[in-house]
C-alpha cells in the first residue's frame, strides 16, 4: 500500500444503541488521507450519531474506530480533537458571549496537540482562518449578530482553527439558499485544498455531487451503498430509501 | 449591536473613581489606629467595630470572587462553596488548637485541604449539569458541616462537636489591623487570580465550557480537568478565607463556619456586581455586605426604621433583604451584569426588555 | 428480627412525612423547572395554620389540613402569578435566588407574627398508639402516613385525570408546544405552584402534630425534599412516594448503626443523595428527560 491509499480513518462494525434501538448498526468504511467523502441518508439514518461516535461524544456499543492505525474508541472528545479530528455541529453551537474572533481562537488555543499556544498566537491563527472562511470583516462582532450562514461559517472556522487533519462537517448547508450553498461549497473546497481530509454529512444531493469523490449512503444505521457519488445516487436501493421517506412524510401530513 | 452612550461611559468612570476612593479609604484608615498616628493626633478612623465590619467585607470579597471562578466564569452553579470555607476554617483551627501549630504555618494548609477536597468531590459532581450540580453541591456543603460537628472517636468529638472549637488568641500588636490586612491580602490574591484566569488559555477554556461544553470538548478543551481545576481554585481561595477567619474569630462551630446562607450571599454578590468579571464580585460583596450590616443595625450610621422596635429590627432587616433580593432578581437580571460588563446601557427601556425576556 | 421490623416500621412512618414534604417540591421542580428554596417555609406556614386553628378554635388538627391546603394553594397561586412567573425564563441561578429571597421574607414574617417560641399541636390522642407486641406505633404518625399517601394519590389523580392536570403534564413535556395548543401558561404555572404549596401546607400540618415547630425550622424540610425527589426521580408522583419512603428507611437504619445517632441523619441522607445523583441522575424510578 502506498502512503496515499493507506486509510487515515477506519470504522469497523461501529455500533451505537439508544435503549433497544441501534442508531448506528455495524458501520464499516474507510477514509483515505486527503479524500473528501460524503455521507448521505434520510433523517434518522444515524449520520449525526456516527459523527458523535467518531469525535468521542458517544461511547461505542460495539466495533472499533481507528485513526492512523491506532484505536481511538472510548477516547475523550478533547483528545480526539487534539489528534487532529475537527468537527462542526449541525445545530450551531457558538460561544455566545464571545466575539467571532474569540470563537475561532478557542479552536486554535486548544485544538493542536503539539502547541500550547498563548492567546496572542491563537488570535493570529483565528484571523487567518476567518479570512479563509470569509468572516474576516466580522471578526470583532459578537456572535449574536451573525446571520445563519455566517454562524455556519463560524462553526467551520472554529474547527479549522484546530488545524485538523480530518474535518467532520455536519450538514453545513442545511437551511442555506442556493447562493449561500455555492459560497459554502467554495469554502469547503478551499479548506480541502489546504490538505485537510473532509468527511461531510449532507442532505443536499447537489453538495455531495459537487465536492465529494466518494459517497456513503446510510439508512437505518447501516451502510446501504458506497462508491462514486453519481453512481451511488442512481442506485435503486438509495432512491427507494429516499422515496420511501417522502411517502412516509406525505402520509403523516 | 453594542451601543455605548457618553453618559454610560461617564457613569462607569464615576463608579471607577468611587471604587478607588473607597478602596483607598479602606486601606489607609486602619493606619490611624496605630499608636504612632494616635500620639501624633490623627483622628481615629478605624475602631474595633470598623475592623470587624471591614474584615468581614474583605472575607466576602474573597468568597464572592472565588465563587465567580466556578459559577461565573465556568458557569457551574455551585451552591455548596461554604463547605470549602468551613473546611479551611477547621483545618487551620484544628492545627492551631489541637496540634499547636503557629498560625502562619497552619494557614497555608487550609487551601491545600480545601483544594484536595474539591478535587475529590469535583470529579463526580462536575459530571452533573444545571440544577443537579447545584443541588448536589448544596448537599455536599450541608453534609460536610454535619460531619464536622458530629464525628466522634471513642465518644469524644474530634472537631470540638456541638460546642465548637476554641483557638488560642493570636498574640500580635494591633491584632485587628493585622487580620484586616491579611484578609485584604487574600481578597487581593483572589482578584489577581481572577484577572490572570480571564487572560489565560485556562480562562478561555472555562468560558468555552460555560458557553457550550460539548463544543468546547470537540475543540480540544479537556473539560473535566478544567472544570475540576476551576472548582479547586475556587475552593483554595475560599478555604484560605476560612483559615484566616478561624484564627481571627478565635471560635468556630458549625453555625459560623458552615452557614448555608453564605452560599446564597456569595452568589448574590457576584450577580450584583457582574459574574465573569474581575472586580464585579468584589464590588457586589462590598455593597451587599454593607447593606446587610446597615439593615442589621451594626453600622454606626444606621438610621432607625420607622415603626420598628429595636428587638424586631434584625427580623425586619431580613424581610427587607428578602424584598430587595426579589426586586433585584426580577427587575435587573441581565441589567446589572451587562452594565458592569460594559455590554449595555442601563436604562428603563432596558430593564423593561430584560423583564420581558425572562417573564412568561 | 423484631428490631428489624421495628426499624422498617419507624422508617416507613418517618417516610410518610418525607413523602408529604417531597411531592409538592417535586411537582414544582419537574413542571416549572424551579428548585423552590421557599418550600420549607411554606411547610412551616402550614404548621402554624394548623397550630392557630387548633389552639384558638380547638379544631381537630387533622381537620385543619384541608384549610392548610386551600390557604396555601391561594398563596402559592398568587406568588407564582405575581412574582415567580416574571423570571421563569431567566437562568437557573435567578430562580434559586428569587425563591431564597421569598423564603427569607416568609420566615421572618412568621417570626414577626408568632415569635421564635417552639409551638406544638397536641390533640388528646397524641400520646396514644397502636401496640403491636413490643412495638408502639403512635396513632398520629400512622394517620400521617395515611394522609401522605392519600395526598400523593390525589395529586396523581389531579395530574393524570383532570383537564388542568393534563395541561400541567403538557407543559412539563414542552412548554412552547403547550402554549401553541392553547394552554394558558401563566394560569397553569400558577396552579402548579399552588398545588405544590398546598402539598407543603398539608405536610406542615402533619409535622406540627409530630414535632414542635418554629419559624426557622423550615430549612431542613427544603433539604429533605431535595433528597426525596432526587432519590425517587423527577417527574412522577409515584417516584416521589418511593423516594420519601426510601429516605425514611435509610434514615431509620442509618440511625441504628452503633455510634452514629440521630445527628448523622442529614449527613447520611445527603451522602446518599449525592451518590444517587452521580450514579443514577434520573433517580431510582425516574426517566431521563
Amino acid at each position: 500500500m502506498s502512503a496515499e491509499t493507506k486509510p487515515q480513518l477506519e470504522l469497523r462494525q461501529v455500533t451505537k444503541r439508544f435503549g433497544g434501538v441501534a442508531a448506528v448498526d455495524g458501520v464499516t468504511f474507510e477514509v483515505a488521507k486527503g479524500d473528501i467523502v460524503g455521507i448521505i441518508g434520510p433523517n434518522g439514518a444515524g449520520k449525526t450519531t456516527l459523527l458523535n461516535c467518531i469525535s468521542g461524544l458517544y461511547r461505542l456499543d460495539g466495533g472499533d474506530i481507528r485513526w492512523d492505525g491506532a484505536s481511538i474508541s472510548g477516547m475523550a472528545p478533547h483528545r480526539v480533537a487534539r489528534l487532529g479530528i475537527g468537527r462542526t455541529f449541525q445545530i450551531v453551537r457558538p460561544f455566545g458571549s464571545m466575539t467571532v474572533r474569540e470563537n475561532a481562537a478557542i479552536g486554535a488555543l486548544f485544538g493542536s496537540a503539539e502547541a500550547r499556544r498563548k492567546p496572542k498566537e491563537a488570535f493570529e491563527i483565528a484571523d487567518e482562518v476567518l479570512e479563509l472562511v470569509g468572516l474576516a470583516a466580522k471578526a470583532g462582532h459578537p456572535v449574536s449578530t451573525l446571520t445563519i450562514p455566517d454562524r455556519k461559517r463560524l462553526e467551520v472556522a472554529r474547527a479549522v482553527a484546530t488545524k485538523p487533519h480530518l474535518l467532520l462537517l455536519d450538514e453545513v448547508m442545511a437551511g442555506l439558499n442556493n447562493v449561500e450553498i455555492d459560497q459554502a461549497l467554495d469554502m469547503i473546497r478551499k479548506v480541502h485544498a489546504t490538505g485537510v481530509t473532509v468527511l461531510l454529512i449532507e442532505h443536499v444531493m447537489r453538495v455531495i455531487i459537487g465536492v465529494c469523490r466518494r459517497a456513503i449512503v446510510l439508512d437505518f444505521g447501516q451502510v446501504l451503498a458506497e462508491g462514486e457519488p453519481d453512481v451511488v445516487l442512481r442506485d435503486e436501493r438509495v432512491i427507494q430509501a429516499y422515496l420511501g421517506e417522502r411517502y412516509a412524510k406525505r402520509l403523516k401530513s | 449591536m453594542i451601543v455605548r452612550g457618553d453618559s454610560d461611559r461617564r457613569w462607569r468612570r464615576i463608579f471607577l473613581i468611587l471604587g478607588i476612593v473607597v478602596a483607598a479609604y479602606a486601606l489607609l484608615a486602619p493606619l490611624t489606629s496605630l499608636d504612632a498616628a494616635q500620639s501624633a493626633g490623627v483622628p481615629l478612623l478605624a475602631d474595633r467595630l470598623w475592623f470587624r465590619i471591614a474584615t468581614f467585607i474583605a472575607m466576602f470579597v474573597v468568597m464572592a470572587t472565588a465563587w465567580n471562578i466556578i459559577g461565573g466564569i465556568t458557569g457551574y452553579a455551585a451552591f455548596g462553596n461554604v463547605a470549602f470555607f468551613g473546611i479551611g476554617a477547621y483545618t487551620t483551627g484544628m492545627l492551631i488548637a489541637k496540634a499547636r501549630w503557629p498560625f502562619l504555618v497552619a494557614l497555608p494548609v487550609a487551601p491545600i485541604i480545601a483544594t484536595a477536597f474539591a478535587t475529590l468531590i469535583g470529579l463526580p459532581l462536575l459530571r452533573l449539569r444545571g440544577h443537579y450540580f447545584a443541588v448536589a453541591s448544596l448537599g455536599v456543603g450541608v453534609a460536610v458541616g454535619e460531619l464536622v460537628q458530629n464525628v466522634e472517636y471513642h465518644g469524644q468529638p474530634i472537631f470540638g462537636g456541638a460546642s465548637g472549637l476554641f483557638l488560642p488568641i493570636y498574640s500580635i500588636d494591633n491584632r485587628g489591623l493585622f487580620f484586616f490586612y491579611l484578609m485584604v491580602l487574600a481578597a487581593g490574591i483572589s482578584i489577581a487570580v481572577t484577572w490572570w484566569v480571564l487572560r489565560s488559555r485556562f480562562g478561555y477554556g472555562l468560558i468555552a465550557i460555560r458557553e457550550n461544553e460539548e463544543a468546547a470538548a470537540v475543540l480540544g478543551v479537556n473539560t473535566t480537568a478544567y472544570k475540576v481545576a476551576a472548582f479547586a481554585l475556587a475552593a483554595a481561595l475560599t478555604g484560605m478565607a476560612g483559615g484566616i477567619f478561624s484564627q481571627w474569630n478565635v471560635f468556630i462551630n458549625q453555625d459560623n463556619a458552615f452557614p448555608i446562607e453564605y452560599n446564597v450571599q456569595m452568589i448574590l454578590m457576584a450577580l450584583l456586581g457582574g459574574t465573569g468579571t474581575v472586580f464585579g464580585p468584589a464590588a457586589g460583596a462590598v455593597l451587599l455586605q454593607l447593606l446587610i450590616q446597615f439593615l442589621g443595625g451594626s453600622l454606626p450610621i444606621s438610621a432607625d426604621i420607622p415603626f420598628v422596635s429595636d428587638a424586631a429590627r434584625p427580623i425586619v432587616a431580613q424581610v427587607i433583604l428578602g424584598v430587595l433580593l426579589v426586586v433585584v432578581v426580577i427587575f435587573v437580571p441581565r441589567g446589572v451584569i451587562d452594565f458592569f460588563g460594559g455590554r449595555t446601557r442601563l436604562s428603563l427601556a432596558y430593564l423593561r426588555r430584560s423583564l420581558r425576556e425572562t417573564s412568561l | 428480627m423484631a428490631d428489624f421490623v421495628q426499624l422498617v416500621i419507624l422508617g416507613l412512618l418517618a417516610g410518610g412525612v418525607y413523602v408529604a414534604v417531597g411531592v409538592g417540591f417535586g411537582l414544582v421542580w419537574g413542571v416549572l423547572n424551579i428548585v423552590n428554596l421557599a418550600h420549607g417555609s411554606l411547610v412551616i406556614v402550614g404548621g402554624y395554620l394548623t397550630w392557630q386553628l387548633f389552639t384558638t378554635l380547638h379544631l381537630d388538627p387533622f381537620l385543619t389540613l384541608p384549610v392548610d391546603a386551600v390557604a396555601l394553594f391561594v398563596f402559592g397561586y398568587a406568588l407564582q402569578r405575581g412574582v415567580i412567573n416574571r423570571i421563569i425564563r431567566a437562568p437557573l441561578l435567578f430562580t434559586f435566588l428569587l425563591t431564597f429571597g421569598l423564603n427569607l421574607i416568609v420566615v421572618n414574617m412568621l417570626l414577626l407574627i408568632f415569635g421564635s417560641d417552639f409551638r406544638s399541636v397536641t390533640p388528646s390522642y397524641s400520646g396514644q398508639g397502636l401496640e403491636l407486641g413490643s412495638i408502639v406505633i403512635p396513632y398520629v404518625r400512622l394517620i400521617s402516613l395515611g394522609v401522605a399517601i392519600a395526598l400523593s394519590a390525589s395529586l396523581a389523580f389531579v395530574l393524570n385525570r383532570t383537564r388542568t392536570g393534563l395541561a400541567i403534564n403538557a407543559i412539563a413535556a414542552d412548554r412552547d408546544a403547550a402554549q401553541l395548543v392553547g394552554i394558558d401558561l401563566r394560569h397553569a404555572y400558577a396552579v402548579t405552584y399552588g398545588l405544590g404549596a398546598a402539598c407543603a401546607g398539608v405536610a406542615g400540618g402533619l409535622i406540627a402534630m409530630i414535632q414542635a415547630i418554629t419559624p426557622t425550622a423550615g430549612e431542613p424540610y427544603t433539604l429533605q425534599a431535595f433528597v426525596v425527589v432526587i432519590l425517587g426521580g423527577l417527574g412522577r408522583v409515584s417516584a416521589t412516594v418511593v423516594g420519601g419512603l426510601a429516605f425514611g428507611l435509610v434514615e431509620a437504619f442509618g440511625q441504628s448503626i452503633p455510634g452514629s445517632g440521630s445527628v448523622f441523619a442529614n449527613a447520611i441522607a445527603f451522602s446518599l443523595m449525592v451518590l444517587v445523583l452521580v450514579t443514577r441522575p434520573q433517580g431510582l424510578l425516574g426517566r431521563l428527560r
